[in-house]
């Protein structure tokens, strides 16, 4: 994206007091977005950080960074942003209460049930309630089976660059056709209405729950299932064009 | 409409020079006796802006606006700062009303030369911002704000997929702000 020319002018605090000034007294539900966006990696670093520091019991970064975000969540709705104090700040102390109260109600066997099947839970019975209606069950099994490979692709699209810079991409993988497909793919991320695109990005690129997802959107977790049916739905369809 | 006496203004205007909190009491004291001048909200969002309190700024450069739509200085100074805060089309928006000024206006050559920059185009960036600050005589703060973002199209001319280097912030600037005028 070339922003080259208002680049020169922008004032970070200045954009950042917009963000939250068009959240609070203009009510733009997607300033919300981009305020967690920019806070994801300070919650990110503190659930890694308390991740280090507890004795090895079977969580998960994936159930740590959860409760982070939760906590970001829970800052970002309660933030008050003309009182002067610094976000991160504010932040902080709220990331950190909800990641130490999160993994102390998550006992052994929540834990052995840890965050990726949640997640894979979640996106399963999302494909799966779009797919009832699509006829006899051979159907209704095609269609869940190749929503949940634009998933799996979706997870391996590098939409968001990992923190640690590596490139995780499986190197056999790495052919001209399957790059081709995952430029593709991007691309129509992009296309998708904007809600549909935040979902994908947030839920696919930050590993963030279809519940967390809602409370952005400031809609249902069951809208967000919808929504991330159809969004696959609409990728598939392109992508197959 | 009852308007603040020139003799105040100035007084408000000396106090400025001296502490940021004093000034702000201040202007806030005044636009409780003046709720309607909107050289006041002018002046308390400048002073916000320059104290680093950009959505009570942002209210207060809007509310001077919405008082005298053709208070040109206060329009520009809030489509600025829009656009610095990174809302683009919202700075076009209340620049609009700039484009029923006279060509030679430097307010309006001022802003048509930053919707350019918005638009990449540096080169009629450059003209339109110098032709501005050539019109300009009364604002001078001004002109040395738009000859830094002009030096910085001046380094991006040329150069196919420029990276802009981060600008130094150019704040609001009280500058000529006279007593009594409101454009």
């Amino acid at each position: 994206m070339t922003r080259v020319g208002l680049d020169i002018v922008l004032v970070p605090p200045r954009v950042e007091a917009s963000l939250w000034r068009r959240l609070r007294f203009e009510r733009e539900i997607r300033c919300r977005e981009q305020l967690f966006s920019r806070y994801r990696n300070l919650a990110r670093g503190l659930a890694v950080r308390q991740l280090r520091r507890r004795p090895d019991n079977g969580i998960e970064l994936g159930d740590m960074e959860q409760f982070a975000y939760e906590g970001l969540l829970h800052a970002i709705d309660r933030y008050d942003p003309v009182r002067g104090v610094p976000f991160g700040a504010f932040a902080r102390r709220r990331i950190l209460g909800c990641i130490i109260d999160g993994a102390a109600r998550l006992n052994e066997l929540d834990a052995q049930y840890g965050y990726r099947r949640k997640m894979a839970s979640e996106r399963l019975a999302s494909v799966a309630d779009a797919a009832t209606g699509a006829g006899d069950t051979l159907a209704v099994l095609t269609e869940m089976v190749s929503s949940m490979a634009i998933g799996v692709m979706l997870d391996d699209t590098g939409m968001i660059e990992r923190e640690d810079g590596a490139d995780h991409r499986p190197s056999a993988y790495e052919s001209l056709a399957w790059r081709q497909l995952h430029g593709k793919l991007r691309s129509e991320i992009e296309r998708l209405p904007e809600r549909e695109a935040m979902i994908i990005r947030q839920h696919y690129g930050n590993g963030v729950s279809f519940r967390q997802v809602a409370q952005l959107l400031g809609v249902t977790p069951g809208r967000v299932s919808q929504l991330h049916a159809k969004a696959l739905r609409t990728l598939r369809r392109r992508i197959g064009e | 409409m009852t308007q603040c006496p020139d003799d105040e203004m100035q007084q408000l205007l000396g106090a400025m020079q001296v502490q940021t909190d004093d000034a702000i009491v201040l202007t806030e004291k005044m636009i409780d006796a003046y709720p309607e001048d909107a050289r006041l909200h002018f002046l308390r969002g400048s002073i916000l802006a320059g104290a680093g309190r950009p959505i009570e700024a942002h209210a207060s450069l809007s509310r001077a606006v919405a008082l005298a739509p053709d208070f040109a200085l206060a329009r520009f100074q809030l489509g600025f700062f829009e656009l610095t805060s990174g809302e683009a089309q919202r700075a076009l928006a209340t620049w609009e009303p700039l484009g029923a000024l006279p060509d030679t206006a430097y307010l309006r050559r001022f802003a048509e030369g930053l919707a350019h920059l918005i638009r990449n185009e540096f080169v009629e960036t450059v003209l339109a911002l110098r032709s501005g600050i050539d019109a300009n005589e009364e604002n001078l703060p001004l002109n040395n704000d738009m000859q830094l973002i002009i030096d910085e199209c001046e380094g991006l001319i040329g150069r196919p997929s420029a990276e802009a280097d981060e600008a130094s912030a150019t704040s609001l600037l009280l500058g000529q702000f006279g007593p009594g005028r409101t454009h």
